[in-house]
């Protein structure tokens, strides 16, 4: 048999198996997959025990340098809903992932594919003129939003109408859920009060844009950035420059996160008298730190600890 | 079987084929032609999920605006309403990105390029990019440098409604045979293709034009893709032979290949991939005694494996990483082939010039992350060099490509070229890749 007689019967079996390798749609639980762990927390907060949820990225990741790997593929492929945080935050892998899964319900319009940014109040849109001079922007907007708790609550109660859409028959479920989750938040908040009014108005460096949204929420000035422009590695030029600034602004902290190099963080932190606080940006990113109200309680009480 | 009857069988078998493509494309817009009507009947009837789902979108955009309102954040003039207010391209316009692979030459004994530059704008690639309708995705690709001018690298339209799994396309495309053959040149980590892509398949990457069917598929757990196609020939015509009918008039001398990938994660940081490809077509080849023109057609097919290891810890992701990747090809040549002579040729002395042994070539690439933006690599290259009775050609490189962002690529590299018959050469070569237009994935 020559090989055009060999792919003839491999297409056929292909086609033949396709059926039944694609099997198994009769379900009970929602299949959902995000892009990050908070998402995936906070859909697990609300669709419970209706739903089977995984996550491509890990906390301790950086979200925009994610492997599009085949495995991920089969993630994707019998998913029913696909969440991610959206203004091209996975831009480098995401594409591929969707492409390779072939999942018509994943695609855009569908309500399988929840883009969680269309609920949240943007930060840093660009205006003008924009170009890559400025570095790696995002030109709809800041897409670390999830670390504002108000942006948590967003993201829950669209989760709850997604799961109340694709799964009418647990729409009390999802309400319940959504609402718990909102009121241990509110609880958690409470908590926070004496900390936030710590933080509030103190200068700090942050290594990338990942904090813009922290710090609307928690009123901490942020004086300067590590990298000098999004997604580009300080500069020893940037770096003395920011020095300076650290030091007329009386910055005492520089918050990173764990994927970014410390040794150039603790350099200038030698220079300036400031401590480097590694912040987990999203759930997981740290031990302990397994859900989202944890991450955000986490964060609040280390910066008002470093401050 | 006699040689005719073998052509018809698989002519038959072709055309079966053929025709299961175009009965796949229709299958592939019912449903969805199906969907769209019924989604006009349940307005007056019942709604479907999606509908539900577009309003429950319209009553949280109207919930969302009534809340910013009310919200004295939302005041802030940093923040925006949310972006589902307005369309982020409103025009519908497509992607359009180019890069630019500019190369330099610096070989102590003359360029080693194609023209002899010994500074050259390579090749500028200028990429379109859009969704065409809810069924299809359109992707053209033109290539522009000195030498070929304009070409259509790739173009392609991809069903993207197809059921079980399935992706079809109709185009151009980088052929699926072996691994870095399906990667576009501005995009490797090399300045060139390995040796034995460059000779057994093509030196720019091996393209086809026809039909692309793929099925993923886990049956023992892991990742297995079944790439099909089958394409208008088996590379490009040789240049300089004329053969008395088009090595394509037959179905049977179309360009038909197949491979199948195999990935696993070994842990969060590891992942292997150990694929296998073939192609096969009828290619033209000369016939020694008579016109130098004169030439004929004769099967070749190519056999291969490739192998790649990743490494890349996740928290350390940015600044460390590790790829070891193999191909082996073996090229296939058709033994005692027949001379097919226009009619009024004698075959008296005329006989079969093209290779009627095989070959055997592959190599082995390395790359090792030193900094966030610095890498250092090298390869090693082996074939059975035909022009050379198949004794054995050998190159071992080594390159240092540095990433100012993920938008430029400088490289440098050196190779020690040592030809099968003739003296050793080395290369000194410079590179410098840039891209314009729109964030594309990272390749994987």
């Amino acid at each position: 048999m020559r090989l055009p007689s060999l792919a003839i019967a491999a297409l056929g079996a292909a086609l033949v198996a396709g059926p039944t390798i694609g099997a198994g749609t009769a379900r009970a639980q929602l299949k959902v997959v995000t892009s990050t762990t908070d998402l995936y927390d906070i859909a697990k907060a609300v669709g419970g025990e209706k739903i089977t949820a995984t996550h491509i990225g890990e906390g301790y990741q950086d979200p925009h340098f994610i492997e599009a790997k085949p495995s991920f593929v089969l993630q994707l492929r019998n998913a029913d809903v696909w969440a991610f945080v959206g203004l091209d935050l996975e831009i480098g892998w995401m594409p591929l992932l969707l492409q390779g899964a072939r999942n018509p319900k994943l695609q855009p319009g569908q309500p399988g594919y929840v883009d969680a940014s269309r609920v949240i109040s943007v930060l840093d849109v660009a205006r003008g003129n924009v170009d890559r001079s400025q570095g790696d922007v995002h030109p709809l907007g800041n897409p670390h939003y999830w670390l504002d708790p108000e942006n948590g609550r967003r993201i829950a109660r669209l989760f709850q109408e997604t799961f109340a859409t694709l799964d009418p028959k647990n729409v009390s479920v999802y309400d319940a859920n959504a609402k718990a989750f909102t009121q241990r938040l509110d609880a958690a908040e409470r908590t926070w009060q004496a900390d936030l009014a710590k933080i509030k108005r103190q200068p700090v460096v942050a290594w990338h844009t990942s904090w813009r949204y922290f710090a609307e929420y928690t009123g901490m000035n942020i004086v300067g950035f590590m990298e000098p422009k999004p997604g580009v590695p300080p500069s020893p030029a940037h770096l003395a420059g920011l020095i300076q600034t650290m030091k007329q602004a009386g910055a005492k902290v520089i918050i990173m996160e764990p994927f970014y190099d410390k040794k150039t963080a603790d350099f200038v932190a030698g220079k300036t008298g400031a401590k480097v606080l590694v912040l987990a940006p999203s759930v997981g990113g740290a031990k302990g730190l397994d859900d989202y109200i944890r991450l955000m309680t986490s964060g609040i009480q280390q910066l008002a600890a470093a401050l | 079987m006699s040689r005719t009857s073998a052509h018809d069988a698989r002519a038959s078998g072709i055309r079966a084929m053929l025709w299961g493509a175009f009965v796949i494309l229709v299958i592939a817009s019912a449903p969805a032609s199906a969907q769209r009507d019924t989604t006009r009947r349940d307005t007056t009837t019942k709604r479907t999920a999606s509908d539900s789902a577009r309003i429950a979108d319209s009553i949280a955009v109207v919930r969302e605006l009534e809340r910013l309102r009310a919200e004295p954040r939302s005041r802030d003039p940093s923040r925006q309403q949310p972006a589902q207010g307005a369309p982020t391209n409103a025009r519908l316009l497509p992607d359009i990105s180019a890069v630019g692979d500019l190369v330099a030459d610096l070989s102590p004994k003359g360029s080693t390029q194609e023209g002899g530059e010994r500074f050259s704008v390579r090749e500028v690639e200028v990429a379109i990019q859009a969704a065409v309708d809810p069924y299809f995705r359109g992707d053209v690709f033109f290539g522009i440098s000195d030498v070929e001018k304009i070409s259509i690298e790739q173009a392609y339209l991809t069903a993207t409604s197809l059921p079980w799994g399935l992706e079809v396309r109709l185009g151009r495309y980088l052929m699926p045979v072996g691994k870095q053959n399906t990667t576009h040149r501005h995009d490797l980590h090399t300045v060139d293709y390995p040796y034995v892509i460059q000779r057994f398949l093509d030196p720019e990457g091996l393209k086809g034009t026809g039909i692309y069917a793929s099925k993923i598929f886990a049956p023992f757990g892991f990742y297995q893709e079944l790439v099909l196609t089958a394409v208008d020939r088996f590379g490009e015509p040789t240049e300089g032979l004329v053969t008395i009918e088009p090595v394509n008039k037959k179905l049977s001398g179309l360009g038909y290949s197949a491979r199948l990938r195999n990935y696993w994660d070994l842990s969060q940081a590891s992942n292997i991939e150990l694929s296998f490809s073939a192609i096969t077509g009828d290619r033209e080849q000369p016939v020694l005694g008579g016109d130098p023109t004169l030439g004929t057609a004769a099967r070749q097919s190519v056999f291969g494996t490739d192998f790649t290891y990743r490494w890349r810890p996740l928290q350390q992701g940015l600044y460390k990483s590790f790829i070891l990747q193999a191909e082996l090809l073996q090229q296939v040549n058709a033994k005692n082939p027949t001379l097919e002579l226009p009619s009024g040729v004698p075959p008296d002395g005329l006989v079969y010039g093209g290779p009627t042994r095989n070959f055997t070539g592959g190599y082995a690439f390395a790359r090792y992350q030193l900094t966030r933006r610095g890498y250092v690599g090298a390869r090693f290259d082996s074939f059975q060099d035909e022009a050379a009775g198949g004794s054995a050609t050998n190159a071992v490189s080594g390159y240092l490509e540095f990433f100012p962002s993920e938008f430029s690529k400088l490289m440098v590299g050196y190779e020690r070229y040592a030809p099968a018959e003739g003296s050793t050469t080395n290369r000194i070569l410079l590179q410098a890749t840039f891209a314009l237009g729109p964030h594309k994935p990272h390749p994987f």
